[in-house]
């Protein structure tokens, strides 16, 4: 067959097509486009027919346009060859096939429509049925029957397509007819509800049972979209988005229907299942049908995918849209709530599990409880952050959706702003805590009971009084010590407004003790009758500087949920799922920085070893480490109970022993985890005898500030008169000096005394022992205790290197006139806050320096320090004495 | 390895007694494994083997000049000797002696061993104290008395073989409550303060 007839006949065909589809056009659908649809039902199915419409338009102005580009190749008939007949083919086939697959589907629904109409006209839906779809089904067999008598290479592939859009035609309208007949045989109860134009039947159990195991009154229908479940009288459909197949049971959402399950289905029914699951999650039908032979791909086990929950339980009516596996909601998803409430997070087999954000709206207002939290197996545990619709913020631990642990509370509204840090069992505050009321300007350290202040407590003020008192239930009860400003202390009944009540006993800081009962009627001010004892000396300072909580709170009991949140940690393994809930939120960063060396899990806590041997606090500080995690939160604690209002001089042993306990806590919690990485490694852990003393100058520049302040309140007095003293002693010249401490003559350094012409060396000041003087003032320049007695060392070492300059030899030095020579420095140091200085050493250096160079060192500097003050006062004294002769 | 019993020996005295001399030819005379850090004159540690412990001196000199006596208490607190040092040509050393042993007595660690130290006995002959006065006053109070030279190394050893025979042997029960400080041991003194 040569071209030009094959062009001729192809012509020819398109003619009688085109003229064919016109005949249609004017005898079927205009007339039927222009009934008037009467009831809902007519006005659906003009809507479908309108699209057939469509359609038809499409496939009608296409084949003209085909014909009339055949028609001019035909006229300039020289260069036509059949390349030009393919490439023309080519791209129409495709449309052919859109259109008559589309066109059919449409048919098949409004001929069904027609049917219920229109009962009696039985043949005449029929005919308009041969009449609309044969054409094209000709059309397309025309077209095979030309090309393949075309026989040529270029075509063939064509010729498969066109062979293919036959058979895919005849089953769309295999399927047509099916679903058809399926309506039919169903009752109305069912197709009212399943019935929809577009859905067709794709497998149904009666033609092929599902599984041997199957009851034989159930039926399964697999359709295009769902897959319905009859079971007596009463039907469930399941969008297939949702269904999951393997050999052993297709699954469905356990949330949407605990109770079906198929088991063992079989292989056809399965392999259909799957394609269809596939295709409905793609959105389009494969073509040919069913895909190309022994090519069908699984779909795959997770999907996203929208789903309101029906059944009763926790989401009910709730919609989630995210990822699901295997029937659970599983992955990144979001959960929302009719009443607005919402969850946006990770999910775990159905249930919130990992980072999540909930927003719950309140109830009465227009805002929202918004939680930035852990959840595990569906309940928050671990850190959160929850901002409250109430202008609160809760940073802290929960567990089972409670507040469990140590927490932070704080309100930031202007109306009443206050704080809590510390415990926190079944939500309430229970335990240990701070409360900070920021209107009142007082703190409250002490226990609480269901978020009631109960048992023993201390009350700081912004004044600087503190009392002690035992609580019940947010009021206080019995006598506790009240300790004023200015030393007065109280014991006995008093108000909050610090109003003395009752029997109690007022000593005054000269010594006078005031015994009696106390009354404070309106109006008439504090009234008393008792005794007053004036034979007392100066109070002591067990009185004056009385340390409160030390028994109350036995510093083991205190912040025990920090402790606990880490062991917990600890006692599961350090598993990389829970640290992020033990850490918070940075884990994100971490995750990238733990590509990096620094933070590979087992390595880094040999890592951390190393360092604490060579005394770097880097894993301290690193808030990404666990240990410095926590850290970070008995820092905020520390600082929550001793700083601003906290900072009284009453509290300092507390905040002392706090110090030394979370060095001993994380001396021993380090330990534990060494021992894991080592266990891990398979290694023996070795036993290390280090003192916990190696960890309390690592922890130390974190509670320093609030701690040397306490040190500075407490040694307050004697600080200023020292620094008295010392003022006096700077008046007087280097010689004057060295000459009123007794320094033997021969020690003096009078070598240093440069002088120029108008200087005398006797009124030259500030130039002896200069280097020495200048050591000793860098002791306020470090933190660690050990540093700071080094600095110490150094001083004295430098004294001894100027007096053996001064007498040409060596020179060891005795007491004898070390002490004077110490006094000369350290009043020419001039350090402002010696004796918080010294104490602070003395409490925190290293205990196996009792008796040791360092503590010599330190009780020569510490007596410097008394006789400094003991010659102020002495000298006071004197003054005294000569003022009142 | 014997146990090593670090033992805080607080020395008392007025100034010129040759109180650091003593401790120095104490410390240098003889041969000292470690060497041990020192502040000057001041602070000095040897260590000597007594039964099955070693016993190891950390002692702490003091100022004499009277106008430091009152910062004494400071010194000697958790001490568990006392080396007070008089010169035996200056009769007011003695007396100032005697002061020290009565505060030491109401104020010292309870249990302090106590040790006199007759100085300059190469200088007999200008002798103001004697010697039989010193062994009844020292026999009176309990505690150990030689007469020593700093200078001719005379008695300083015994002086302190003394002081270690009279140190109660370890009670591994009692946490060495008269000064001595186990190595390696926090004492429970915490929230202590002076004065």
């Amino acid at each position: 067959m040569c071209t030009a007839e094959a062009s001729a006949s192809l012509l020819q065909v398109e003619e009688t097509f085109s003229a064919c589809l016109a005949r249609i056009d004017a005898l079927i659908l205009k007339p039927l486009l222009q009934a008037e649809p009467t009831d809902q039902k007519g006005k659906e199915n003009l809507k479908l027919f309108l699209r057939l419409n469509d359609r038809f338009q499409a496939l009608w102005s296409l084949t003209e346009e085909n014909y009339r580009i055949l028609k001019q190749k035909c006229s300039a008939s020289e260069s036509f060859c059949i390349q030009d007949i393919y490439t023309l083919k080519g791209p129409n086939y495709q449309i052919y096939q859109l259109v008559s697959c589309e066109a059919w589907k449409h048919h098949k629904t409004v001929l069904k429509q027609f049917l219920t109409d229109f009962t009696s006209e039985t043949s005449m839906s029929l005919a308009l049925y041969t009449v609309l779809h044969k054409p094209i089904r000709d059309h397309i067999m025309q077209y095979i029957l030309l090309l393949t008598k075309l026989n040529e290479d270029v075509v063939t592939s064509a010729i498969k397509e066109y062979m293919k859009l036959e058979s895919f035609v005849s089953q769309v309208l295999d399927e047509a007819c099916f679903t058809k007949s399926l309506w039919k045989s169903l009752s109305y109860k069912f197709t009212d509800m399943l019935c929809v134009p577009e859905r067709r039947l794709l497998e149904d159990s009666k033609n092929l049972p599902i599984s041997a195991s199957t009851n034989r009154s159930d039926r399964v229908l697999l359709f295009d979209d769902v897959l319905v479940l009859i079971q007596g009288n009463s039907f469930q459909s399941f969008d297939l988005k949702l269904v999951w197949v393997d050999e052993n049971s297709i699954t469905l959402s356990s949330l949407v229907s605990p109770a079906f399950l198929f088991l063992c289905p079989q292989a056809v029914w399965q392999w259909k299942l799957n394609q269809a699951v596939r295709q409905a999650l793609n959105g389009k039908r494969d073509f040919p049908l069913w895909g190309k032979t022994g090519e069908g791909t699984e779909p795959p086990s997770c999907r996203f995918f929208t789903y309101v929950f029906k059944l009763e339980g926790k989401f009910k009516s709730a919609s989630y849209e995210g990822e699901w596996h295997w029937g659970k909601p599983h992955g990144k998803g979001t959960l929302k709530w009719r009443d607005g409430r919402n969850h946006v997070g990770d999910f775990k087999e159905g249930l919130e599990h990992g980072f999540g954000i909930c927003l719950v709206p309140r109830r009465s207002e227009d805002r929202y409880d918004c939680y930035k939290c852990h959840w595990y197996k569906g309940k928050m545990r671990g850190y959160g952050i929850c901002e409250y619709g109430n202008d609160m913020v809760y940073k802290g631990y929960f567990k089972d959706d409670v507040r469990q642990g140590f927490g932070i509370l704080e309100n930031c509204s202007a109306e009443h702003s206050f704080k809590y840090t510390g415990q926190w069992e079944n939500d309430k505050k229970n335990g240990y805590g701070v409360w900070e009321d920021k209107d009142r300007g007082e703190r409250y350290i002490g226990t609480w009971l269901d978020d009631h202040k109960h048992g023993q407590g201390i009350v700081v003020t912004q004044s600087g009084v503190c009392y002690q008192r035992t609580f019940h239930a947010d009021k206080m009860v019995g006598s506790g010590i009240l300790l004023l400003e200015d030393d007065y202390v109280y014991e006995g009944n008093f108000t909050e407004d610090l109003t003395f009540v009752g029997k109690g006993k007022l000593s005054f800081a000269n010594g006078f003790i005031l015994e009696g009962t106390f009354t404070n009627k309106s109006g008439q001010g504090l009234q008393t009758h008792g005794i007053l004892n004036t034979s007392n000396e100066q109070l002591d300072d067990r009185i004056t500087k009385a340390q409160l909580g030390l028994e109350d709170f036995p510093v083991e009991k205190r912040w025990k949920g920090i402790y606990d949140q880490f062991l917990e940690f600890i006692h599961s393994g350090c598993k990389e799922e829970t640290e992020e809930s033990f850490m918070g939120f940075h884990i994100q960063t971490s995750k990238e920085l733990r590509k990096s060396q620094e933070y590979l899990f087992c390595q880094r806590y040999e890592y951390c070893m190393l360092l604490l041997q060579q005394r770097s606090p880097f894993a301290l500080k690193s808030s990404l480490h666990p240990l410095g995690k926590l850290l970070k939160a008995l820092t905020i604690a520390f600082q929550a109970t001793y700083s601003g209002i906290g900072a009284n001089k009453h509290l300092l042993t507390m905040a002392q022993e706090e110090i030394k306990y979370y060095a001993k806590k994380i001396w021993e919690f380090y330990q534990g985890l060494l021992r894991l990485a080592l266990e891990q490694k398979g290694q023996l852990p070795a036993n290390d005898q280090k003192a916990c003393s190696t960890v309390l100058p690592l922890i130390l520049p974190c509670f320093y500030p609030e701690l040397f302040m306490l040190y500075m309140l407490y040694h307050e007095r004697e600080d200023d008169l020292y620094c008295q003293g010392i003022m006096d002693l700077s008046l007087f010249p280097d010689i004057k000096l060295l000459e009123f401490l007794d320094v033997q003559k021969h020690l003096w350094p009078l070598k240093d005394l440069t002088l120029t012409t108008n200087q005398r060396r006797s009124l030259i000041k500030d130039k002896c022992f200069l280097s020495a003087t200048e050591c000793l003032q860098k002791l306020i320049t470090t933190v660690d205790p050990r540093e700071k007695l080094v600095i110490l060392q150094k001083t004295y070492e430098e004294i001894e290197s100027t007096v053996s300059r001064v007498v040409e030899k060596d020179y060891k030095l005795p007491m004898d006139d070390l002490l004077p020579l110490l006094m000369y420095v350290v009043s020419r140091a001039k350090i402002q806050h010696l004796g918080a200085e010294i104490h602070l050493i003395r409490d925190l250096m290293d205990p196996t320096n009792q008796g040791g160079l360092y503590d010599f060192l330190l009780t020569a500097l510490e007596s410097c320090y008394e006789h400094i003050q003991r010659m102020r006062l002495h000298q006071r004294e004197n003054c005294h004495v000569t003022h009142s002769s | 390895m014997m146990a090593i019993r670090e033992l805080k020996v607080c020395l008392l005295g007025d100034t010129g007694v040759g109180k650091s001399s003593i401790v120095c030819r104490f410390v240098q005379d003889h041969f000292d494994h470690n060497i041990s850090p020192t502040i000057g004159a001041s602070f000095m540690t040897k260590t000597v083997p007594c039964g099955n412990e070693l016993h190891k001196f950390l002692i702490w000199d003091t100022a004499g000049q009277e106008r430091f006596h009152s910062l004494a208490p400071m010194y000697y607190r958790g001490s568990a000797a006392a080396v007070i040092v008089y010169d035996i040509t200056k009769q007011d050393s003695f007396h100032t002696l005697k002061k020290w042993v009565k505060e030491l007595k109401e104020h010292g660690p309870e249990n302090i061993v106590m040790a006199i130290a007759g100085n300059k006995c190469d200088l007999s002959d200008i002798r103001e104290v004697p010697m039989k006065d010193a062994k009844e006053y020292a026999e009176s109070i309990g505690a150990i008395v030689v007469e020593t030279s700093a200078k001719n190394a005379v008695n300083i050893e015994e002086l302190f073989q003394g002081i270690s025979r009279q140190i109660p042997p370890l009670d591994p029960h009692e946490n060495g409550n008269n000064g001595a400080i186990k190595l390696g041991k926090q004492t429970s003194q915490t929230g202590r303060r002076c004065c």
